[in-house]
């Protein structure tokens, strides 16, 4: 079994200071409580059933799960674009129902899938700028805050470029970018991955794992596996509507998980198969592997 | 050897009053309505039409979607009702005085008549949507021999609104999510209204033409007769609709021409 500190990815613990990283000073981090949340569509489709989570501040959770498993349905409620229509969701032990969206915008930022559905400003720094300038942000603020979250992602030379412009994967990280330049505490990642060649992914951990550093809580949804067992210290499963596995990626990919995995049409990672079929023990990332083989036999 | 289930999109049936019916029929009967509707003079042709569409509606349990096109027709409504009402040409009998300006009985009559005949004709076509899928329309267009390229652009145009609609509620959620208060008062909710018209029209007309690419890319222009995946019911009943409403149509000609309700 290994721990999260053998694995470069994983992040630091919270409040760590790491250079280029976007936020100078971070907001109060909060506690997300999802209790006993339902939620079904206008046209009945069931989508949540009786989901109950803890996510302390600072947290990294990756939700993974099937296609139509609820994973977005559950984040859309975390900033409030969705209402539960059972239990409740709770920001620092406040109930979210009776705030705006345009509030809660502010401490839960969500990046979402499809970077064509919410791309609409005329050039890319445009659209950084939407959403700080909806948080009030003016100046020489707003154009640092521009320019941190357009390096994080490595967009700084298509800046004027028109956002239809660029290709798809830069198209998603410019969707990333303008979550990151609100610096809200939260932060959610709708599928951060898909699309992207190995480059986008490396930029994808790095945002992941500074934000984490800065204590931020790090959300994160996800059909890639090895970023997940990688980059989250916690990984929630979901299977239709309800929460099937919960715990750290040793657990959630250990082979007494697997079976529940499979039910969900889940793979688990490749280092875990192998650590698994070499009796290694739980070994979800390839780093887990080589520190579990590098300690010889008695170890094990 | 043993038989492959077919999929439910080519067995599924329409069921229930008037949505069973074929989608072609519908059409006819939706034609003839918006006819009537205009050649039946004063307040008879949108009475009956009203009449007729609101009671199908009611039977096939979609009188909450035809409020709903008429409520996004009221602006319109509006409109027309405010313009007849202060400015109809030639009307000199004042409700009342208001300044310069003077409402006339004749405006307001000419106006609520006007308003009649759209929400008659528009609540018409509006049913033969609400009780009739794509897919059924576009088979029962094919089958009656609409040429390939006429059904994409009927298709194309038709499977534009619910997609237009899911791509605005999209966009409008991910400003909700970079902190655009689109909560609470109407000049809120139209700020939003006005970044949507770019990705909304572009990402339409990107997705067709892929659609467009996509169908090339399957021989959508080969020539030769196609099969079909569902054929959708045409019975007795629907043969039988589609000769009333025929008979109707020449019965209206007819009346009118004769000029005996004019």
């Amino acid at each position: 079994m290994t721990s999260p500190g053998s694995n470069p990815r994983v992040p630091p613990a919270p409040g760590s200071n790491v250079p280029g990283s976007i936020p100078r000073v971070l907001p109060h981090v909060p506690s997300i409580e999802v209790e006993a949340v339902s939620f079904a569509y206008p046209e009945g489709t069931r989508a949540l059933t009786d989901v109950s989570l803890r996510i302390e501040p600072g947290e990294t959770l990756a939700i993974v799960g099937q296609n139509g498993s609820g994973k977005s349905t559950l984040v859309r409620h975390l900033n409030g674009l969705l209402r539960p229509t059972g239990g409740r969701v709770l920001l620092d032990g406040a109930d979210v129902r009776p705030v705006h969206v345009a509030h809660l915008a502010a401490r839960v930022g969500l990046a979402f899938q499809n970077p064509d559905r919410q791309l609409f400003a005329g050039h890319v720094s445009a659209e950084i700028e939407f959403g700080p300038r909806n948080l009030g942000i003016r100046g020489a603020e707003l154009a640092e805050r521009v320019a941190l979250a357009l390096a994080a992602v490595g967009l700084e030379s298509v800046a004027t470029a028109n956002p239809y412009d660029l290709g798809y994967s830069r198209r998603k990280l410019l969707a990333l970018a303008s979550v990151l330049a609100m610096r809200t505490p939260v932060l959610i990642l709708d599928e951060p991955t898909t699309g992207q060649d190995a480059r986008g992914v490396a930029r994808v951990q790095d945002v992941v794992a500074r934000a984490a550093a800065e204590g931020r809580t790090v959300i994160a949804i996800s059909h890639d596996m090895r970023f997940v067992a990688e980059c989250f210290r916690r990984v929630v499963v979901m299977r239709a509507g309800r929460v099937a596995l919960d715990g750290p990626p040793s657990a959630v990919f250990a082979e007494a998980a697997w079976p529940e995995l499979r039910a969900s049409y889940l793979e688990p990672p490749l280092p875990a198969v192998a650590g698994a079929r070499l009796g290694l023990g739980a070994t979800p990332t390839g780093g887990a592997v080589v520190a579990a083989l590098a300690a010889g036999p008695r170890n094990r | 050897m043993s038989m492959t289930r077919l999929p439910d999109y080519v067995v599924r049936r329409p069921s229930g009053f008037y949505r069973s019916t074929n989608p072609g029929t519908k059409l006819v009967v939706a034609a003839l309505e918006v006819l009537a509707a205009f050649l039946l003079p004063g307040w008879i042709g949108p009475a009956v039409v009203l009449a007729a569409v609101l009671a199908t509606a009611a039977v096939a349990r979609r009188l909450r979607g035809l409020a709903t096109f008429g409520l996004a027709a009221s602006p319109i409504v509006g409109s027309i009702l405010l313009v007849n009402l202060f400015l109809l040409p030639g009307a000199s009998d004042p409700i009342a005085r208001l300044g310069p300006l003077a409402p006339t009985w004749s405006g307001l009559w000419f106006g609520l008549q006007t308003v009649a005949r759209l929400l008659a004709f528009s609540s018409a076509i509006a049913l033969v949507y609400l009780t009739t899928t794509v897919d059924d329309l576009l088979a029962d267009l094919s089958r009656r021999g609409l040429g390939r390229r006429a059904i994409f652009v009927v298709g194309a145009a038709v499977q534009m609104v619910p997609l237009t609609i899911e791509r605005a509620g999209e966009i409008l959620d991910a400003q909700r999510a970079r902190g655009m208060d689109t909560e609470g008062r109407i000049w809120r909710r139209a700020r939003g209204v006005l970044p949507l018209a770019g990705p909304v029209v572009f990402g339409a007309l990107t997705e067709v033409e892929e659609r467009t690419m996509a169908l090339e890319a399957r021989a959508f222009s080969a020539p030769g007769r196609k099969t079909l995946l569902r054929v959708p019911r045409n019975g007795r009943i629907d043969r039988f609709l589609l000769w009333a409403a025929l008979l109707a149509l020449v019965a209206l000609v007819g009346i009118r021409v004769a000029g005996r309700l004019g």
